[in-house]
């Protein structure tokens, strides 16, 4: 074997690591948690006077920021238990991943605060959000085991679902459901509830296997 | 050049197969068999021979148990694999390092 054999064995050992390298964490905490952040930013942003695009894009991205600061902590410290590090090459990548749906997500917030629209016609950025969010996810979800891709699907199918909902709903009795912070409850939070009560009773059946 | 890394690199390891289920292995506290299957792209019958002989060799440890009510396999390195698997990156890096240019 000459030098460049070995040079060539070493990149593919190191590609098949990288590939081999997903993330692991348990996904039920982190879920139960965002669930329960968006039902609660739901009831609050409602009983709180932010009615108007300002207000309603501000309050969902110190949310969103209260629910990505939780996560990481979350994962700092499941990764402390498990005597590994924090930043490792799978959270980096679920990160890169999920980084361009969110930042179009946040775009296209700061375009509503823009335009500043009616505030009952704010509830038409919950289906795009719903949608980039949905991308965003199943990216990540080929870094891990889990079924995070189908709940990526999840999202983009609500999406579009909300969105027919909220044209449909428009000039009728719908308009005072589709209230603009309780579809955001509803649809980031109730998903993100559901699927982590669901993920604490497999993710434990799993191990107690 | 000096034959002597080459000469010392583990044979068990040094196979094709074996070497990229011990790369996976290495990066990964333990995955299924399904999972290596997928990756590696290999055959089940293909993949079973191989993990046999590095579980005969001490390289790796099979654990057999129920997820979701069926049978799930997962592989994982054992302390011999992992030094086995440090030893052997050791050697490569040697025989690169030996023909570089100083």
């Amino acid at each position: 074997m000459d030098s460049n054999q070995a040079a060539e064995h070493l990149q593919t050992i190191r590609t098949l690591m990288e590939r081999s390298a997903v993330y692991r964490r348990a996904l039920a905490p982190i879920m139960i948690y965002c669930g329960v952040a968006g039902i609660g930013g739901g009831i609050l942003g409602d009983a709180l006077p932010l009615h108007s695009a300002g207000g309603f894009v501000l309050f969902w991205a110190g949310m969103a920021v209260l629910a990505l600061a939780g996560t990481f902590l979350l994962v700092r410290r499941q990764s402390f238990k498990d005597g590994e590090p924090f930043w490792s090459p799978p959270v980096r990548r679920v990160t890169q991943a999920l980084i361009p749906g969110l930042v179009a997500g946040a775009l296209a917030g700061l375009l509503l605060v823009y335009e500043n629209p009616y505030w009952f016609e704010c509830r038409f950025i919950v289906p795009l959000w719903c949608v980039l969010f949905g991308l965003a996810l199943h990216s990540a979800g080929f870094f891990m085991p889990h079924g995070l891709k189908l709940f990526g699907w999840v999202f983009i199918v609500a999406g579009f679902l909300l969105l027919y909902i909220c044209w449909e709903g428009k000039a009728n009795y719908m308009a005072i459901v589709l209230q603009p912070h309780w579809l955001m409850g509803l649809t980031f939070g109730g998903l993100h509830l559901a699927y982590g009560i669901y993920l604490y009773f497999t993710e434990s059946r799993r191990k107690a296997s | 050049m000096n034959p002597e890394p080459f000469h010392q690199l583990d044979r068990v390891i040094h196979e094709k197969g074996r070497l990229a289920i011990m790369s996976m292995l290495a990066a990964s506290p333990e995955l299924s068999f399904t999972e290596l299957r997928n990756a590696l792209g290999m055959t089940d019958g293909n993949l079973t021979t191989h993990i046999r002989t590095l579980q005969e060799e001490g390289f790796v440890a099979v654990s057999k148990s129920f997820a979701k009510n069926r049978p799930l396999t997962t592989c994982s390195l054992t302390a011999a694999g992992k030094k086995a698997f440090a030893t052997y990156i050791d050697l490569l890096e040697q025989i690169v390092r030996q023909n570089k240019p100083e």
